[in-house]
């Protein structure tokens, strides 16, 4: 992937190669500007790969898309104003067709029950706090059960306790759909708690510097976050994003950020 | 909170109203005690000219009035079209945009006379200047109004693979809406100025007719009739899109700094 600016051009993203199983959970870490957020959009086919192939269950990322099995959630809640809670979840439907047969056996309202905003359905997204509308906004990706979800930084802008919550409920929700999930984050915490592996991005040119597999077992539980094999985790994705060294330094002079 | 819309108007309105109503006592003290000019007449002066001649403010306001509306339509018909093919097709964009600034920029004082010339003095001159003068503002709000939907949005639309005709129906146009009413209500006493001065250029009726008349015979009370019915004229195209504009864009919410 190349970014062709007013200077040179960049190469955002370099010897990329990944391997996510059906219905695992896996996570992107990385510095800002490695390419985190590239990667997962060249993933729902909103930008092309200049060289080399995404394949997603067998098909093209166009494929999945048009297909309607891509849940994508960005950075911001990405509401529609004009539109109330509901309507906001129900905007694939809208797109879509209300009778495919992508539609979430759910309905909007157990939706909005899952993601905690019942009371909310007819409220106006500029009536609500951000956390609350990013959940609006977690509500619509799973309202066609999408076979693939991508999350760019959903949480990076909540508190730690909404985004500690957010956590428990979107693996609860995962868990319950069956999607392969595919997650960026800044935070090594989130990365470990939520995912199966996780890949260690360094920028310029944006590579994938190693992989961690996280032996935690599933459900996972808020408790799991004191045991030895987090920390044993959290210190290896550590070790790829700062080199084992300088991490060391690093642990030895603060704690592990674990929420 | 306004508790209802009757409470909510005069909420809104007794400042403007009140400042009117002062306004005018003052004036009307200042020429009883002779500190204004000849030329400025009292404003019981004005008002009685109503009440003597009532015929003449209808069958001068109607005239102005219908041909200020259908001027008007047209021009939001076409420059709401016109804006819809520039943002469609790029290649158009300039071309209309240059072509819609040019008319602005001509000075309608000197092309009422050469239209009246070509087209004759009947009223389609006035409608047709009219709708010169009032067509920029909707063009550029339709322009920008159609662009006005953040990439975030875009992008939500693609990954959900939405067709071109959903795009416009479910993202494009409602974004637009608060910049069109922008336009719609900027245009509206534009419409009204451009056939008052039109009817300077010869027409039988309308108020910038009566304006001339009375120039013309010194009698300035009557003059300044025409002006205070101008502005109401004006006043009234704002009010009605605004009133509009209220209900249509109701996300649009204002932020209650405290004091």
């Amino acid at each position: 992937m190349v970014f062709y600016g007013s200077g040179e051009p960049v190469i955002a993203l370099e010897k990329v190669d990944m391997r996510v199983p059906a219905g695992q959970f896996a996570s992107i870490i990385g510095p800002s500007g490695c390419g985190k957020s590239t990667l997962l959009r060249l993933v729902a086919d909103v930008t092309e790969p200049h060289a080399g192939t995404i394949t997603l269950g067998g098909d093209t990322p166009r494929a999945a898309r048009h297909a309607h099995s891509l849940g994508f959630v960005f950075q911001a809640p990405t509401l529609l104003p004009w539109r109330s809670v509901k309507q906001n979840i129900e905007l694939p439907l809208d797109v879509v067709g209300r009778n495919s047969a992508k539609r979430s056996t759910r309905s909007g309202a157990e939706l909005i029950e899952l993601v905690g905003l019942t009371g909310f359905a007819d409220a106006l997204p500029h009536q609500l706090s951000g956390g609350m509308q990013q959940r609006v906004a977690i509500a619509r990706a799973l309202v066609l059960t999408p076979d693939i979800l991508l999350l760019d930084e959903p949480f990076g802008a909540l508190d730690e306790i909404t985004r500690q919550r957010m956590n428990l409920e979107l693996l609860r929700i995962w868990s319950e759909s069956g999607a392969t999930a595919l997650l960026v984050t800044h935070s090594i915490a989130e990365a470990v708690f939520m995912s199966d592996q996780i890949y260690v991005m360094s920028a310029r040119p944006g590579r994938i510097t190693s992989i961690v597999d996280v032996p935690l077992e599933r459900p996972r539980r808020l408790d799991m976050m004191r045991s030895p094999e987090f920390f044993d985790c959290v210190n290896r994705v550590r070790d790829g994003l700062f080199g084992h060294q300088q991490s060391q330094v690093a642990t030895a002079s603060e704690p592990v950020e674990a929420y | 909170m306004a508790s209802t819309p009757s409470l909510a108007i005069f909420r809104a309105s007794w400042r403007p109203l009140a400042t009117g109503m002062m306004l005018i006592a003052l004036l009307e003290a200042a020429k009883r005690f002779h500190l204004l000019p000849i030329f400025v007449p009292a404003p019981s002066e004005v008002v009685w000219e109503i009440w003597k001649t009532p015929r003449l403010v209808t069958a001068n306001l109607v005239p102005t009035a219908w041909k200020a509306a259908a001027g008007y339509s047209i021009a939001a018909t076409v420059a709401i079209a016109a804006a819809s093919i520039a943002v469609s097709l790029r290649a158009l964009y300039g071309p209309i945009y240059n072509i819609s600034v040019t008319i602005n920029s001509v000075p309608i004082i000197a092309t009422a006379p050469l239209l009246a010339l070509w087209l004759g003095t009947g009223t389609q001159v006035q409608i047709a200047i009219a709708a010169l003068a009032s067509q920029f503002p909707m063009l550029v709000g339709t322009m920008q109004g159609l662009q006005a939907a953040d990439s975030r949005q875009r992008e939500l639309m693609h990954v959900l693979s939405a067709s071109r005709s959903q795009t416009l129906r479910y993202l494009l146009i409602p974004s637009a809406l608060p910049y069109l009413f922008a336009g719609l209500k900027i245009a509206a006493p534009s419409a009204v100025l451009g056939t008052v001065t039109a009817e300077w250029a010869g027409a039988d009726q309308g108020v910038g007719a009566m304006m001339l008349y009375a120039l013309f015979s010194y009698d300035t009370p009557k003059v300044w009739l025409s002006v205070v019915l101008t502005c109401l004229l004006a006043g009234a195209g704002f009010g009605f899109w605004a009133a509009i504009e209220g209900v249509a864009v109701y996300w649009r919410h204002d932020v209650d700094l405290a004091d």
